[in-house]
């Protein structure tokens, strides 16, 4: 390449292109196709990919450059306080299912993950990363650091879990005869984060706003007890 | 739309500062969210512009998510290291916790319907 291209190619400029490019052609093929695999996060994610390694961009040069377009993703977190209030007097009656849900489905999560990658031989600091698999990435990624894990595969675990659940929960909600918008939202939320979130934003208002109490409620209770249980299965472990 | 991104960013700020000073577990925007929620209540209405910006914001979520997902990259060895375990763990708790999730909430939401 000629000096000129070059610089082209590495200016800021060609990140902010690559980057808009690649989620408009993947919301492209996502309603063209239908086909729930194709998650826009995961299409626009593997053509970021594939565009940072054929232009040989420095990846964190990348994340400086497209930082006009990330910073939004805080103020579009609050956003989601809008469905929450206009679905408030819904949660509000619903409370009880609500808080037992994210009790019992949170810590079935956590112990069913955790059980069938230790059989299968993970190491700790793998589990302890995988235990926080089920949040939102700004929690899990200094929880997962708290606990032993490891940051940069949180990220990376959350995100599978948000593309892989959001494939999978329509199928396994239809199969299950849930059709209940605040109970598809609350599914949505706590197994598919804010991924699920994005997807009960197309199901319409209730779900979505069932999706985000679910996704915060959860992050939050698993910040707050998380460390407190594993703290004290290592008590017990040191007692026995 | 602008002063509602206003509003967005300055309960983002505030959240920043609530998390500096008190909360260091929760992440900013989520505290920003529970103090617009507040705020909302106070006012019992959604100002319009708020209306306009969160609509927009919203639509835009998945790529602002596909962003940080690319992260991937950063931490790809531990995970093919340990795939299956990974994989397993993940799937299976999946596969049983979606219709757990789904179908608790549906049964307790409908169950307390019959009580009053």
């Amino acid at each position: 390449m000629t000096d000129a291209l070059l610089q082209v190619v590495h200016a800021p400029l060609t990140a902010i292109a690559l980057t808009l490019a690649a989620f408009v052609f993947a919301l492209w093929l996502y309603r063209r196709t239908g086909w729930l695999v194709l998650q826009p996060v995961l299409i626009t994610m593997l053509l970021l990919i594939a565009g940072i390694r054929l232009l040989q961009l420095d990846y964190a040069a990348y994340r400086e450059a497209v930082v006009p377009i990330s910073w939004l993703l805080g103020p579009t977190t609050v956003a989601l306080a809008v469905p929450l209030y206009r679905n408030l007097r819904r949660i509000r009656a619903n409370l009880w299912p609500v808080l037992v849900t994210l009790l019992v489905g949170g810590s079935a999560s956590v112990v069913l993950t955790l059980l069938a990658a230790w059989l299968l031989g993970a190491d700790l600091s793998v589990l302890m990363t995988l235990a926080t698999k089920s949040v939102t990435m700004p929690i899990a990624m200094p929880l997962a650091e708290q606990l032993g894990g490891l940051a940069a595969l949180a990220a990376v675990l959350v995100m599978l879990t948000g593309v892989l659940g959001t494939v999978m929960l329509p199928p396994l909600l239809k199969l299950a005869g849930v059709n209940h918008p605040a109970a598809r939202g609350m599914a949505y939320g706590m197994n598919a984060h804010a991924v699920g979130t994005a997807r009960a934003l197309e199901e319409g208002d209730e779900c979505a706003a069932f999706a985000a109490l679910a996704m915060g409620a959860l992050g939050v209770l698993t910040a707050l007890l998380l460390p407190a249980a594993v703290i004290g299965w290592r008590w017990l472990g040191a007692l026995g | 739309m602008l002063k509602g991104l206003l509003l967005l960013v300055v309960m983002q700020a505030m959240g920043a500062l609530l998390q500096a000073l008190w909360l260091p577990m929760l992440p900013a925007p989520v505290i920003g969210l529970l103090l617009l929620l507040a705020l909302l209540v106070l006012l019992g209405r959604i100002p319009e512009s708020l209306e306009q910006a969160s609509a927009a914001l919203l639509g835009y979520l998945p790529l602002m998510l596909a962003i940080p997902a690319t992260g991937i990259v950063l931490g790809g060895d531990v995970l093919l290291a340990q795939l299956p375990a990974i994989g397993a763990g993940l799937v299976v708790s999946l596969l049983l916790c979606i219709p757990l999730c789904g179908v608790l909430m549906q049964r307790l939401m409908t169950g307390s319907r019959e009580d009053d």
